[in-house]
């Protein structure tokens, strides 16, 4: 309680940062920065560390920050470094690693509060980009957490709270976000929301892709299917079929370009739809990609509608998207599982699909002209083809062996085994051998049911590699070599069939059906949190709105509402902060005897305000001879339990024990003045 | 930049008070007389939130946009904390305070916390631009316990002797983080009243008579017991009748006779040469002396005479006549 000058060096010793809330702040910046730290250039973590750990050492000896020039050519050096690295401070990748260093060196010149209060607005804002990239529902929970002990630092920084323990730093400031928690909320469900970015971005620095890629050379296929992850959901609309399992084939890049061992897609102009008359039935679904950093939409076989705005649909059928999917989007589209092209293909396209690089795989043309000759009709000779997978001895199998030089030749007449690639690529050189246009189709197959929240996951491992070929009056063709050789690849999908080759872990998976079912659930919830949280938009609002029976939701409305709940809101916050500064209750003793003299108030016997209990009992008694006993033997309790020993006047002063057995006398004596109840007055008796 | 910040504050506190009009203590601080700013910290966040707000709009990213929300909503149950601090607080001051020039004066005001929440970080700020004493803005921190009462004292400096008058006093506090500065204005005017510094060699007038007469018995009047009388409240300790009260009887006073019973007269007109500063502070060490030396003593100064008496108000009194003169 010392008076201090509010100006001058004493002001400058109370401004004067701890050790502990030091310590605090560098917890904090630590755990922030783990999120993204696989994103931050080595050297920056480890210069934020070393910073961190030279001031907390030198406060820890009650040392002050090292000298200013020191900083400053520290500071100098590293953003230079920095901006060397990036050539940018603009984007988000750049951006966080650059505000991650100052925050380090910010922690080496803390000297004063200011100072802590730079860093806190730091962790906010680098919480909040690690926000912009991560979508996960743990990444959330945690940057809250975050959050929270952060604004616990603030606390610690206000003279009562700096000799308090943390606990209650954490439980004070979790309080206040638990009272902040209903009014975010009001604001995130009916802040107007606008469809696309303000402004473009750089776009963010994790550009590491996944899934298929636009080449295919045999074997990569196989890499796809040891792996579990998601590639993207889809959810069939209300009223629409699902497709048989034979149908169910997601479209993805179209490679055209074989040079003997790969094939590739060169890239091919947007050309506007050909003309394709759609039959069969109609599909109408939701695909839920997750970031690819790739552009194609996987779309099943064959799309005729979507609403994704900038999406474009290639001549060879793909979906495509302009920039590449850093972010899990949402397609909602229409296909028909079979198509009839309206116009014969252009020699251009033609000659782009039968086109076989000179002097690869001699064995395989060899034989393409065999079997042409035999069935010089095109029908004939696909039939042949598939046939002679099927009744030769080849092999479907998740770990074919090497091949050399010439794969399909190595394939075809020495090996015998392969994946779906091996497959794809030995029948569509075999067709070009034959002069039939042929391409690859990579994308997806099959999938999972989810039956506890009825969609589908297609994960990498459901990745697959199939043909198509140009049938004259009937257009492009869909054939899945793979299924001459194994046709419940197509039907119940990979797991079933490569059991004895798959790792470990997924085989036990199979065996184990509650393993499975959890993580259908998890999964499940993990769609939920996607739909219903991050995929929250203005259409959502106005769905909220109909909710509530607000008739022609649009977006004005949507505004109004949100202005109701803030009023509402902030009613309730003044409220709930005031509630707390009423006088607080007295005494639960206190109270029940003034409700035994208001009692016996309504029956015309009022205490004088000089009246102690006794004195007033004996008075009762007389007026009113029928209450005597019972009042005469409440008030001597009261009395007794008041001011007899091992009184407590004040409960919540006395601690412990005495505290527990004095409320638990009050409330019994409580209790019995609610069941005394006076009856007529004393004019009546 | 500064200037206007002094000149916008300068009108609050004028507008204030003439809104308020003075206070009688104790005084309970409502809801209409409660003011809040945001800090520089806030008004660096409400920067920061507004680009929080805009990133995640423009990533449209809904966790991004529930993060910066929730800031938001921090920020804003952050202000009510801070404006609740001081609400319903009770406010009392010992509004007249002595104190000699050269010296502290301690103003002490007390905060009595009725609610069940504790109340951080309150500080109580002086503004003494314009009082006598050195300038300069001075505080006190106290934080009150739920249902519990605390006292802060504001030691102000103060050089020269006279009567230093505060209008107002202040009530601050930027807690729980530091984002918003809510503060009120008790208009009650405190009085520290600045006595001379006790000075000048001369001894007691009556000692010097005293010495000049007779060595007979000099200080022995504090011995010469004269029997008992009844206790009254303030009388010293040690002339308490102790075995009186042991035996169980009524507390009794032990009485003296002496010379010291006779009162001694601090006059001005005694220090004729010296100069008005310097008689003063003769008049307090004085005062001072004969206080401690359980003497009855009197003071006369120009357009002042305190009668003849002892004790700690009497003394009080003796040394604000001191400080007020001339007046």
């Amino acid at each position: 309680m010392s008076a201090l000058p509010a100006s001058g060096a004493l002001t400058a010793a109370a401004e004067r940062v701890t050790f502990d809330s030091l310590l605090w702040i560098s917890a904090c910046l630590a755990l922030t920065l783990l999120v993204g730290i696989a994103a931050l250039p080595i050297w920056v973590t480890l210069t934020v560390a070393a910073s961190a750990g030279l001031r907390l050492f030198q406060a820890a000896r009650g040392h002050d920050a090292p000298p200013r020039s020191i900083r400053l050519g520290l500071a100098v050096l590293a953003i230079g470094l920095l901006f060397l690295q990036f050539r940018t401070f603009n984007g988000l990748s750049a951006g966080t690693a650059l505000l991650s260093l100052i925050a380090g060196l910010k922690i080496l010149e803390t000297r004063t509060r200011r100072d802590i209060y730079v860093i806190t607005m730091i962790i906010y804002f680098l919480s909040l980009a690690a926000l912009l990239e991560g979508e996960s529902f743990w990444l959330f929970i945690y940057l809250i957490a975050v959050c929270w002990l952060t604004t616990s630092t603030l606390l610690r920084l206000t003279s009562s709270a700096r000799n308090s323990d943390w606990r209650g730093s954490l439980r004070h400031a979790g309080r206040i976000l638990a009272q902040a928690l209903p009014l975010a909320v009001a604001f995130w469900l009916f802040f107007p929301r606008f469809g696309g970015p303000l402004w473009q971005m750089p776009d963010s620095g994790s550009n590491a892709t996944s899934g298929l890629s636009d080449s295919m050379s045999p074997g990569d296929i196989t890499n796809l299917a040891m792996s579990d992850e998601v590639a993207f959901r889809v959810r069939f609309k209300a009223g629409s079929d699902t497709p048989p399992p034979q149908e169910r084939y997601w479209r993805g890049p179209v490679l055209h370009d074989f040079d003997g061992h790969a094939w590739r897609r060169t890239e091919s102009a947007p050309v506007l739809t050909p003309g394709l008359r759609f039959q069969g039935p109609a599909y109408r679904y939701t695909v839920s990609l997750e970031p690819s950093q790739h552009n194609w939409i996987f779309v099943l076989d064959w799309p005729s509608r979507w609403d994704a705005e900038r999406a474009y649909l290639t001549s060879d059928y793909m979906l495509m998207e302009p920039n590449p999917l850093s972010q899990p989007i949402d397609v909602a589209a229409t296909s028909y599982s079979h198509v009839q092209a309206a116009q014969p293909l252009g020699p251009g396209m033609r000659r782009r699909d039968t086109r076989l690089p000179a002097g690869r795989n001699p064995r395989s043309l060899q034989l393409a002209q065999e079997l042409r000759n035999a069935h010089p009709d095109d029908p004939g000779y696909i039939d042949a083809v598939l046939a002679m997978f099927h009744s030769e001895a080849f092999f479907y199998t998740l770990t074919p062996p090497r091949l050399a030089a010439d794969p399909v030749d190595g394939f075809l007449f020495d090996t015998k085994r392969g994946f779906c690639g091996h497959y794809a690529s030995a029948f569509a050189t075999l067709m070009r051998a034959a002069g039939i246009p042929a391409r690859v189709v990579t994308g997806y197959q099959g999938g999972t049911y989810n039956r506890f929240a009825d969609y589908w996951i297609l994960r990498q491992s459901d990745a697959h590699a199939w043909d198509e070929v140009w049938m004259e009056g009937r257009g492009w063709v869909r054939i899945d070599p793979t299924a001459a050789i194994a046709p419940e690849r197509v039907e119940h999908g990979l797991n079933d069939i490569v059991t004895a080759d798959a790792p470990q872990f997924s085989r036990w998976q199979q065996r184990t059906p509650w393993f499975a079912d959890l993580r259908l659930r998890l999964d499940a919830l993990r769609l939920l949190w996607r739909e219903r949280i991050l995929r929250f938009d203005q259409s959502s609002q106005e769905r909220l709105l109909e909710l509530l029976h607000i008739p022609e939701p649009d977006g004005q409305k949507v505004a109004l509402v949100l202005a109701a709940c803030l009023i509402l809101g902030m009613t309730w916050l003044t409220w709930q902060v005031r509630r707390e500064l009423k006088i607080s209750p007295r005494d639960p003793l206190q109270r029940a005897y003034e409700r035994l003299c208001r009692r016996l108030r309504s029956v015309g016997c009022e205490r004088m305000p000089s009246e102690g209990p006794e004195a007033y009992a004996a008075r009762v008694s007389h007026l009113r001879p029928d209450l005597g006993a019972p009042v005469m033997a409440l008030c001597r309790e009261y009395s007794t339990l008041r001011y007899g020993a091992g009184a407590t006047v004040d409960a919540a002063a006395a601690g412990g024990a005495a505290a527990a057995a004095g409320a638990s006398d009050a409330k019994r004596f409580s209790a019995a003045v609610r069941r005394f109840r006076p009856r007529g007055s004393r004019g009546s008796s | 930049m500064n200037g206007v910040r002094q000149a916008a504050l300068k009108r609050l506190t004028t507008w204030s008070a003439r809104r308020h009009g003075r206070d009688a203590l104790p005084m309970i601080v409502n809801r209409r007389r409660i003011y809040i700013i945001p800090t520089r910290f806030g008004i660096a966040l409400a920067l920061l939130l507004v680009a929080m707000l805009i990133a995640g709009l423009n990533y449209n990213s809904n966790l991004g946009l529930a993060f910066g929300f929730l800031m938001v909503s921090l920020a804003l149950v952050a202000m009510h904390h801070c404006h609740r601090n001081l609400l319903n607080l009770s406010v009392d001051a010992i509004v007249e305070v002595d104190a000699f020039a050269g010296d502290h004066a301690s103003f002490e005001i007390l905060l009595r916390n009725e609610a069940g929440i504790d109340r951080c970080d309150l500080e109580i700020r002086m503004d003494l631009a314009e009082g006598r004493g050195a300038g300069g803005v001075f505080t006190a921190l106290v934080s009150v316990a739920a249902r519990g009462y605390q006292h802060g004292t504001v030691s102000v400096p103060v050089a020269r002797r006279g009567v230093t008058r505060l209008e107002r006093f202040e009530l601050r506090t930027r807690y729980p983080f530091g984002w918003f500065r809510a503060w009120t204005y008790v208009q009650s005017p405190l009085t520290a009243f600045v006595a001379p510094r006790p000075g000048g060699e001369r001894a007691l007038p009556s000692a010097s008579a005293a010495l000049g007469t007779a060595a007979q018995s000099e200080i022995r009047g504090d011995e010469d017991f004269a029997g008992l009388r009844a206790y009254e409240a303030g009388v010293p300790l040690k002339h308490m009748a102790w075995k009186v009260l042991a035996r169980g009887g009524e507390p009794a006073v032990r009485s003296y006779t002496g010379p010291a019973a006779e009162p001694e007269w601090l006059d001005w007109a005694m220090l004729h040469p010296l100069r008005d500063e310097a008689r003063l502070s003769q008049l307090c060490r004085w005062v001072l002396l004969s206080e401690s030396a359980q003497r009855t003593y009197g003071l006369r100064i120009p357009g002042t005479e305190i009668a003849p008496s002892r004790g700690a108000g009497h003394r009080s009194a003796c040394l604000r006549a001191l400080a007020r003169y001339p007046s």
